[in-house]
């Protein structure tokens, strides 16, 4: 008979797993912890980069526009679509649809898929822009240099998305309802006029703040998500594609959570 | 000028650096050998605070810097010049804007001596009209050699190299030798490098250090270590003769 090395039965013991658990995320967790604070401080202590700041804004805003646009016309169209499907067969008319369809366009669906499409496009593109300079030494390289990273290349995407987020978020809302206006029109059988009134009713301008501010927070934590990743980034290629994928999936994580408590929040000002 | 007392860094279960001692005298050229994973490159990082030892002390110019912050470590990072491995070339800016990257920070110099300058760190690693250029529409050896100016251009006190000559030319790394080679003796600077290189250790340095499983197994001049009985550097020294 032969006997189990002591690592065997370390590796397989729930209690030695779950501490390991426990321990790794203590530790990831306290140094995002650290690496937000860095930035906050970093943030306000020095004026951004101004070249920097506006090439990652024209990155973020411009560079996603299109994919954001197109994406959320579908987006509303389904979302007007099956509202009415549903309220067909549940109540026999779909006269509340055109504003049921605009409120929840403006609370949550304008916001949340461009904070999720921003997070496939630039939350990957951060993290792997800066998992690459890792890996290749040019962080290393910035520290000798005397510079800090945290304000060479957090500060300005982390300015640039959090604008970029919000600007881009109150264009999806505009596209949104335009988008699901038309649709009301031609298929449903609801003039644009009708939409417009029954929108008038069902929305508050609180309703645009709050989605502003959801983006603002969506667009605050893609850049701080996705350059933890990219500085915790470990070498080589498959280091560099494991951060991106890490940072995609924690920011959307993030966003799911996020909207969720700033929906809670809000629900009491309503 | 560099002390190391008892250094000891691991990762995870890994020690790399099991407890140096070394002490590395201004002016010197000092070359660190040892074979790939000995812990060369950590050492050159703990240095100037890249890693952080677990245990031991680093004295660099009579300043305990063990427990320096990064804060604490922003003047010796002026002293200390580091060439990396990779050519850590920032990809956003062009040659011209990587070499003036530090002059900008560290001197208040105008545009024109900054350009003066920059050519002729350029011209010191026989480089010339590539200023307007990206990172990566040049070669990889011309990126070394750009890493190289772009530390140099500081005219730092201490200069550490991480194998700088991997990946380049034979002409490529003569001229590289000879330039540590000029730079210690014109300007005093004190240089450690890290390579695999004996033949060339052998031709510059005045104290060659060789490395095995994170510990020191031999020291001294090159003439002391070509009477070297210990193993690896036996093995070190036939590569070299084998070559010349």
């Amino acid at each position: 008979m032969t006997t189990k090395p002591a690592t065997n039965l370390l590796t397989h013991n729930p209690f030695s797993i779950f501490g390991h658990f426990v321990i790794v995320t203590y530790k990831n967790v306290s140094s995002f912890i650290q690496l937000v604070a860095s930035t906050m401080v970093q943030l306000f202590a020095h004026l951004p980069r101004r070249k920097e700041t506006i090439q990652q804004l024209y990155f973020v805003a411009n560079g996603s526009l299109w994919t954001i646009a197109f994406c959320v016309t579908f987006a509303s169209i389904v979302t007007i679509l099956e509202s009415s499907f549903h309220m067909k067969i549940v109540i026999q008319n779909d006269s509340m649809v055109p504003g049921f369809a605009s409120l929840l366009i403006l609370r949550e669906l304008g916001a949340v898929v461009t904070a999720l499409l921003l997070t496939s496009r630039i939350g990957a593109g951060m993290a792997a822009e800066i998992g690459s300079m890792k890996v290749t030494e040019q962080i290393d390289a910035l520290k000798m240099l005397g510079i800090n990273p945290v304000r060479f290349l957090i500060v300005p995407r982390l300015i640039a998305s959090t604008i970029g987020c919000v600007l881009l978020s109150i264009i999806a809302n505009m596209i949104c309802i335009f988008a699901a206006m038309i649709v009301a029109d031609k298929f449903l059988g609801y003039p644009v006029g009708v939409f417009l009134t029954a929108m008038r009713r069902f929305v508050d301008f609180q309703d645009i703040v709050f989605a502003s501010i959801k983006a603002f927070c969506f667009g605050f934590v893609i850049p701080l998500v996705s350059c933890y990743f990219g500085f915790h980034c470990k070498t080589g290629a498959d280091g560099v594609g494991r951060a991106t994928t890490q940072s995609v999936v924690f920011s959307s994580v993030a966003i799911i959570v996020l909207d969720f408590i700033l929906s809670y929040t809000f629900s009491y000002f309503y | 000028m560099i002390k190391y007392k008892k250094l000891v860094k691991s990762f995870g279960t890994r020690t790399v650096l099991k407890g140096i001692d070394l002490h590395i005298k201004a002016g010197e050229i000092v070359f660190i050998l040892g074979t790939s994973g000995t812990g060369k490159s950590v050492l050159l990082k703990n240095t100037v605070g890249l890693m952080k030892p677990d245990s031991g002390e680093i004295w660099i110019d009579g300043e305990n810097v063990s427990n320096f912050s990064e804060q604490q470590f922003l003047p010796i990072r002026k002293k200390c010049g580091m060439v990396f491995q990779h050519p850590a070339l920032f990809d956003s800016l062009t040659i011209y804007e990587n070499i003036a990257f530090g002059l900008r920070k560290h001197f208040n110099l105008d545009e024109t001596e900054i350009l003066k300058r920059v050519e002729q760190a350029l011209s010191l690693v026989n480089l010339e009209n590539i200023l307007t250029k990206r990172p990566g529409e040049i070669s990889y050896g011309m990126q070394k050699r750009v890493s190289l100016a772009r530390t140099v251009v500081l005219q730092p006190k201490v200069l550490l190299f991480d194998e700088p000559t991997t990946g380049l030319d034979p002409v490529t790394t003569n001229s590289i030798n000879t330039l540590i080679q000029n730079l210690s003796r014109k300007l005093n600077t004190t240089s450690m490098v890290v390579s695999h290189d004996m033949q060339c250790a052998l031709k510059i340095a005045d104290h060659i250090v060789v490395l095995d499983q994170g510990q020191i197994v031999d020291q001294g001049t090159p003439k002391q270590l070509l009477q070297s009985q210990v193993p690896l550097v036996r093995d070190f020294l036939a590569e070299a003769r084998d070559l010349l």
